[in-house]
């Protein structure tokens, strides 16, 4: 069984993410279930996709994954990040977006929201056990691809290029062909190639 | 056939349309939406032939429309939210006692948690009060099967059957193979047949009740024997000397044939310990099982043996698979959201039969009495239950990550960055000023106006309720002001009785109709107000002003939410006006628009006052304390999201220092569809 957990803001694109995840783990002959935050909570609130992969044959039933058990956790936000990580399994991988998205409650909180504290926060909480924490430049990479359209293709091209979750950049190319509106397959492919250089250098 | 990846939703759209169904009708509301829109989109693309599609004005014209075609002959598909059903439910208590020709589906989905609803009410208790029997299902697989049974049952028995699934079906995806095409069934040639029986009269009503009765005892024994629907209650043994790798692995989806129990050999101890579960908890319950399973493998022990009942058609309850499921247990534990129906019904059974059997659940705070399950509860309540505490981890958060959770903020849901509503709400607030007075809000994207720092909305009750609300507000504090929200979509469902009540009572009140263009909430639906139909023909859009002129509104303002000076203006003047006013704030949901060129901070002139935050409160607008600036000095500055803000300009009309360099709204506020 392979979790893994996206969580973000409304309107930034874990919805698909999830779709493109689930369709690299039909491609595969697994069982997949995917569940997804929609309605109300969207609206700029904190959202979570849960995929469940049977990589194994085993049968999925739930599709909502426990505490401690995501082997992957892909956070667009690092606030975001950090509110999940209950999630993460001892051995498992976050991977975080570092730029913050402001919420209005921060703003007129007395208490500012630094997203370097929570980064920095994160990789406290995780020294002492086996689990890995990436931070990812992604307003760099957004820049270099042209556009933040592409965050989500970004951080799954991420996850899957740094860590043994059983799916390559190859099979990311394949989902995206099938999933995403021809006009933009062009544009998340060349993120991909993107994100590839840059992991390859790593 | 093609394999799809699809919403819980999205499947159960395509079952039906397999089913043959001739008539789809419902109002949006969450988790229930997408069946809905895919019919019409399947519909669109020519893929499913011969069916009518619609969003209804509400709920009970959604059902009432189906019953009638249900009359004809043809199978109908009823679709809401749980509370829709309240709308819908003075058609459904007359029409079970009528009886339906045409297989009769009501699809109604319930939310547990709630996460986008206002109350945790459950249809499976809606279903045994109005004597309707009702599928339940534990994946999107078995709903996609419960919603073909669904139109057999009702055809067979004459009588209305509800689909009940919650959320976490409704908003699951994943892959079915589905026709490519599907072609609604012919309504019979001989179409309605008129006879006594469609007309309800207390004596027909008397009459009905007896068949009702009858036919409840017969489907609760097709429920336990009937090779179709059987299979929706799944039933099997693990534990002890069992093998609980098998048992464990027993599907929940359609696929388990009735007799799939898995009954440990002769060799092993008969089971004590009972496990009852119903919807989505029946899943938690199975991967539980079989992670508590694989735990205690690894720590080279036995679960004690049990005996496992999914219950998928909780009403008229299987009273026969109670009994065959109770036999030689001492304790059975109840696992389901929202009501304790099974725990009810198991609790019944035991009265009945005089079994010893105690039942443990919500009533003994054995499970969770409100909210939604999940799979950490399920297997923290299951490893208790069974006696193998040791088999669990400590939920507990360790220093570091308490220290870190107060780092991060809170994010609820709020109104989009250029949302017009927000300016809408401005203008009220800054057009009453002191003054006293009430804020009744509505359902919809608008019942956000609550949150700080707008603070526009003082109440919320339910469909249609802020219109007629602000009248009794009015009628017991008289020396207040009342302003009703309503949204354009929500006017149309259940705002005009209301608007009537205020003319013809003669009730001071203002009714602000928040005009965006599309039903926002649930996903930018059409309603009467745009014209637009899922069938594909526009109708003229039926207009709000001349329905309140028609109602006997006389004081009717008009503004465009996002200039305040024009908003604030109208608001006074219907503020002002003794008797029902209206204001109609018109522009388009920021969803269905294209984003203009979005606003930036001069940081030559922001001087950190941060108005621009507390007076209007949009997400795109953040404050970033470390920035310098002539003006800011060391307070720090606001800064615009560029990937949020779509250029509406409220901000730059609230700004006292003219530091926000104004972006451009699309010229043309034309409806992007």
């Amino acid at each position: 069984m392979i979790n893994i957990l996206l969580a973000g803001v409304g309107g930034q694109g874990t919805v698909l993410a999830a779709k493109v995840l689930a369709q690299t783990a039909q491609d595969k002959g697994w069982s997949v279930r995917t569940a997804e935050t929609i309605g109300m909570a969207q609206r700029g609130g904190n959202v979570v996709s849960h995929v469940r992969m049977g990589n194994e044959g085993e049968s999925v039933l739930s599709p909502l994954i426990a505490h401690k058990s995501a082997d992957l956790i892909i956070a667009f936000e690092p606030g975001e990040a950090a509110r999940v990580l209950p999630y993460l399994s001892p051995g498992g991988t976050i991977i975080s977006a570092t730029s913050a998205l402001q919420p209005v409650t921060a703003a007129l909180s007395k208490q500012p929201y630094v997203a370097g504290d929570v980064i920095r926060g994160i990789e406290r909480t995780l020294d002492q056990g086996g689990a890995q924490f990436i931070a990812v430049d992604d307003a760099a990479l957004c820049a270099e691809a042209g556009s933040r359209k592409v965050l989500n293709t970004i951080l799954l091209a991420y996850a899957l290029a740094c860590t043994d979750a059983g799916l390559t950049l190859d099979d990311l190319r394949e989902a995206i062909r099938t999933c995403v509106k021809p006009r933009f397959v062009g544009m998340n492919l060349e993120a991909i190639d993107i994100v590839q250089a840059v992991c390859a250098g790593r | 056939m093609t394999k799809q990846l699809l919403m819980g939703n999205q499947a159960f759209a395509h079952a039906a349309l397999e089913a043959g169904v001739r008539v789809v009708a419902g109002y949006p509301g969450t988790p229930s939406s997408e069946l809905v829109e895919t019919v019409a989109q399947l519909h669109a693309s020519g893929s499913a032939e011969g069916v009518h599609v619609e969003w209804s004005t509400n709920e009970k014209a959604a059902l009432e429309l189906a019953a009638g075609a249900a009359y004809c002959g043809a199978r109908v598909l009823f679709t809401c939210k749980q509370v829709g059903l309240n709308v819908a439910s003075d058609a459904l208590m007359s029409l079970n006692y009528v009886g339906v020709k045409g297989g009769t589906v009501l699809f109604v989905a319930d939310d547990p948690g709630p996460i986008s609803s206002q109350t945790e009410q459950d249809t499976r208790r809606f279903a045994s009060f109005a004597k309707v029997p009702v599928l339940d299902p534990a994946t999107p697989e078995q709903g996609f099967a419960m919603m073909q049974a669904a139109f057999d049952l009702s055809e067979r028995y004459h009588t209305p059957v509800i689909v009940r699934p919650t959320t976490r079906i409704c908003h699951a995806s994943t892959f079915f193979e589905v026709a490519d095409t599907a072609q609604a069934r012919k309504v019979p040639d001989e179409g309605f047949v008129p006879d006594p029986k469609w007309i309800i009269f207390p004596r027909r009503a008397y009459v009905g009740h007896g068949e009702i009765i009858q036919r409840l005892g017969e489907i609760s024994r097709d429920f336990a024997s009937d090779s179709v629907l059987a299979q929706f209650n799944v039933m099997f043994e693990g534990g002890a000397a069992a093998d609980t790798d098998v048992a464990a692995d027993a599907p929940a989806d359609a696929a388990a044939p009735a007799d799939a129990a898995t009954h440990a050999d002769a060799a092993a101890p008969a089971p004590q310990l009972g496990i009852v579960a119903g919807g989505i908890s029946a899943a938690y319950a199975q991967d539980a099982i079989a992670e508590l399973a694989r735990r205690a493998k690894a720590a080279n022990m036995d679960l004690p043996a049990f005996r496992f009942w999914q219950v998928g058609t909780p009403y008229p309850f299987p009273e026969e698979l109670a009994t065959e499921f109770a036999t030689g247990l001492k304790r059975i534990l109840v696992f389901e959201e929202l009501d304790s129906v099974l725990e009810d019904e198991m609790l019944r059974h035991a009265g009945k039969t005089h079994a010893s059997y105690e039942v443990l659940g919500k009533y003994t705070h054995d499970t969770r009495d409100s909210g939604e399950n999940d799979l950490d509860d399920t297997i923290l309540r299951l490893a208790h239950y069974l006696g193998v505490d040791a088999l669990v981890d400590c939920q507990c958060m360790s220093k570091d990550q308490e220290d870190l959770m107060s780092l991060v903020p809170v994010r609820p849901p709020v109104l989009c960055a250029g949302c017009p509503h927000r300016g809408s709400f401005y203008a009220i607030k800054r057009a009453l000023g002191k003054t006293p007075a009430v804020l009744c809000g509505d359902i919809g994207c608008y019942t956000l106006g609550n949150a700080a720092p707008l603070e526009a909305i003082d109440t919320c009750l339910c469909m249609g309720a802020g219109i007629t609300m602000a009248q009794g507000f009015a009628v017991a504090e008289p020396d207040k002001k009342q302003v009703a929200f309503v949204g354009d979509s929500t006017f149309f469902a259940s705002g005009l009785p209301g608007v009537a009540n205020a003319v013809y009572n003669g009730h001071d009140i203002t009714i602000c109709v928040l005009d965006n263009s599309t039903t926002a909430m649930t996903g930018s639906q059409p309603h009467p107000g745009t014209g637009v139909t899922l069938m594909g023909s526009k109708r003229e859009p039926i207009s709000i002003e001349a329905v309140l002129r028609a109602l006997g509104v006389t004081c009717i303002h008009h503004a465009d939410p996002l200039d305040i000076d024009e908003s604030v203006a109208a608001a006074q003047k219907a503020i002002e006006f003794a008797g029902p006013a209206a204001i109609i704030f018109k522009s388009p949901c920021i969803q269905i628009i294209k984003p203009g060129v979005p606003a930036d901070i001069d940081t030559e002139t922001c001087t950190g006052c941060k108005k621009c935050i507390t007076e209007i409160g949009c997400p795109g607008i953040g404050f970033d304390a470390s920035a310098r600036g002539a003006k800011s000095k060391d307070r720090g500055q606001a800064f615009v999201d560029p990937t949020l803000c779509n250029g509406c300009n409220l901000c730059t009309q609230v700004c006292p220092f003219d530091a926000i360099v104004p972006g451009m709204p699309l010229e043309s506020k034309e409806v992007a569809r």
